[in-house]
């Protein structure tokens, strides 16, 4: 029973589900990221999800293509932050309880406009719409073992990392980014150096909202090829857990969302085997969020309390 | 234009001086109300037939019979528990989102008290059901708190973790050990007759957790208002910098609300399951209980008597719907979470009838000048 689990474990079937459970955590991770770096705290990452793979869903259905289907979505994703926007800069909202609210009610307001198009509210499997594909790259398909990864993912993985790297020169090697970056760290110094604050913040959660929209759409659109009432299931907070370990580090928040795509590959493996109760091997992708946050947390804790020591 | 400039520049010392806040923050209520009914009219046109109708179900519905009444009763005291639990917790700043995880879990230790012979006193049975969920809601809840309080852990992530967490493990306990073979999905054995709560007024369905409610409600508004800790959590939730250079513990302060709000989601769990549900299914009866705790925490504005009340109100609306769903099944009652989210979004906002505000406080000034 073991020797099978360690098996798959090892197996090139298991690297190429983490490349594609990646996908949708590191879409959340970079859309709290940017927004965070311009000094927002973007929580509404797992709504903005669940808005965008069903409106994606419903553009394909409606217009009988999918990359429609992608704009309706990204669409959906800005509407949603420029509400958050709206209300917390022009209305003087409190930004949290907005997001919290939005999160409360997504799945609500969901099944709501699932209902009115297809008169049910579990799932779009009645619709038949056009999805997303996967990619073959001719030569690197051949290659034995890096072509089984690196070839053959869906199309919105491929768009993922090429994000992934762009965001990376954007922020850290673009004048906008830097500014954009300076909001976040001092937001009155910003603009006393002449930087548009609340402009910027708007670009940097229009782009949060296109990430975490492009999450939602590979969910139903690509990987599912359907919407579900709870497909999110968590993922956008975990783009929020890997932005809070992250601690302002790019490239340790890809590796916290890697991370938490392979607990979600390993819960996947278990709960095809009997021999732990399924229930909690559900659980264990959460279990890694929650013991990866604390562990990071009580570190740091540790870090600054010993620093201070020194200091004296 | 230049006007509208300087009002929201100065907007911050018009805030202090208003005379009458809570006036007008009851109309910005109704006028959020109306204008929330007023957007779900607009839908009602665009998606029902007889849209003028929807809405007087939608509103007068439960108003038709005595059991709809007594239903709207009997369900909002486990809302209102989860409503007030979050109530507490945002009110000393606090943003543990983990009453939905609390409420699933103690659902599993209810269960287990009710089914098992451990007395058969129809009055001790129930309050030890009660006391079991609220040490294990109690003692559950502390943990994200803890972890912020302690070493600045974003409790949310956490909190939301672990109602992950919670729910996996209650479906593993509830299928292990008190599972019955009967039901198709996994629910805990029936409970003992001696468990159930009785209606102390049957036709409105009124039974002794409505009472309960009451005293909790009275006893969480004083403490709030008239005692240390509860100065302590309003001043915590307002400037936490302050709270802790007079003094407070922010440390022994999150643990505190942690734990009130923990019992009382045990308090929510416990009375949701005996009066509603004669077994327990962990994926089905206490889901989302928790969460809307906090859409009621917000409609409330972190006031217990607010908060009931809210709960009655999205309750009742919630009635409506049901009824009108079951005469027109074009209306999906999800539209009440849309009234529920356009009202939170209206009332939090605080420029929202700014102009309102500043026109009657500059005419009040000018007044008093005057004289």
């Amino acid at each position: 029973m073991l020797s099978s689990i360690f098996s798959t474990l090892f197996s090139m079937r298991f690297l190429v589900t983490i490349v594609r459970l990646a996908t949708p955590i590191v879409f959340a991770a970079i859309g709290t990221f940017i927004a965070a770096q311009s000094g927002i705290g973007n929580i509404a990452i797992e709504s903005i999800m669940t808005f965008a793979a069903l409106a994606s869903v419903l553009g394909s259905y409606l217009s009988g293509s999918a990359w429609v289907g992608v704009l309706f979505g990204i669409g959906i994703g800005i509407v949603t932050v420029m509400l958050i926007a709206f209300f917390s800069m022009k209305m003087g909202a409190n930004a949290m309880l907005i997001m919290i609210a939005l999160n409360t009610f997504a799945d609500a307001v969901a099944i709501f406009v699932l209902y009115l198009v297809t008169g049910e509210k579990g799932t779009t499997a009645s619709l038949t719409t056009p999805v997303l594909g996967s990619i073959d790259i001719p030569i690197i398909k051949d290659i034995p073992i890096l072509g089984e990864i690196l070839s053959g993912q869906y199309v919105l993985t491929y768009l993922c990392w090429i994000i992934v790297i762009l965001l990376f020169i954007f922020i850290y090697k673009t004048p906008t980014g830097m500014r954009l970056r300076a909001c976040g760290l001092n937001a009155d110094a910003a603009r006393t150096a002449g930087i548009n604050v609340e402009k910027m913040r708007v670009l940097s959660l229009v782009l949060s909202g296109i990430f975490a929209a492009l999450g939602g759409i590979y969910l139903s659109l690509n990987y599912l090829k359907i919407f579900s009432r709870g497909m999110v299931s968590g993922q956008g907070w975990m783009g929020v857990a890997a932005n809070g370990i992250s601690a302002g580090n790019y490239w340790i928040l890809i590796l916290s969302a890697l991370i938490f795509a392979i607990f979600r590959a390993v819960s996947i493996i278990f709960s095809s085997n009997s021999a732990i109760p399924t229930d909690l091997v559900n659980a264990i992708p959460y279990l890694a969020v929650f013991a990866i946050l604390t562990i990071v947390s009580i570190v740091n804790y540790y870090r600054v309390k010993r620093g201070h020591v020194e200091e004296q | 234009m230049t006007d509208k400039n300087t009002s929201s520049k100065y907007s911050k010392e018009y805030k202090l001086s208003i005379s009458n806040p809570k006036l007008f923050d009851a109309i910005k209520m109704a006028i959020a109300i109306l204008i929330a009914l007023a957007i779900t009219f607009v839908i009602l046109c665009l998606i029902s037939k007889d849209p003028i109708n929807a809405l007087k179900t939608i509103l007068l519905g439960p108003l038709s019979k005595r059991r709809y009444i007594g239903a709207v009763i009997e369900s909002f005291i486990s809302f209102a528990f989860a409503g007030l639990a979050a109530g507490v917790l945002f009110k000393a700043g606090g943003f543990n989102m983990g009453a939905e995880g609390i409420f699933i879990i103690t659902g599993a230790v209810v269960a287990w008290i009710a089914s098992s012979p451990v007395t058969s006193s129809p009055i001790l049975h129930p309050i030890l059901c009660y006391l079991g969920a609220m040490l294990v809601g109690g003692i559950l809840m502390i943990l994200p708190s803890f972890l912020k309080a302690k070493f600045g852990t974003n409790e949310m992530v956490v909190s939301l973790m672990l109602n992950s967490i919670y729910a996996g493990v209650t479906a593993y306990i509830v299928r292990t050990f008190i599972a019955t073979q009967q039901r198709g999905s996994v629910s805990s054995k029936d409970y003992l007759a001696s468990a159930r709560i009785g209606y102390l007024y049957e036709p409105l369905r009124i039974s002794a957790c409505f009472i309960l409610l009451i005293i909790v409600t009275i006893g969480l508004y004083l403490m709030m208002n008239k005692t240390k800790l509860g100065y302590q959590m309003r001043l915590a939730g307002v400037n936490p910098k302050f709270a802790e250079y007079s003094g407070v513990s922010a440390f022994r302060l999150s643990i505190t609300t942690a734990v009130i709000a923990g019992v009382l989601c045990g308090m929510g769990s416990t009375t949701q399951l005996l009066t509603q549900t004669s077994y327990y299914t962990p994926a089905q009866s206490l889901v989302g209980i928790g969460f809307s705790g906090m859409l009621l925490s917000m409609l409330g504005k972190n006031n217990p008597i607010g908060i009931v009340i809210a709960a009655f109100f999205i309750k009742y609306l919630e009635q409506g719907a049901a009824i009108l769903y079951f005469v027109d099944n074009a209306v999906p009652s999800e539209i009440v979470s849309i009234v529920e989210g356009i009202i939170i979004m209206l009332i939090s906002s605080q420029y929202f009838l700014r102009r309102l505000r500043e026109r009657q406080l500059l005419k009040e000034g000018l007044e008093e000048h005057a004289k």
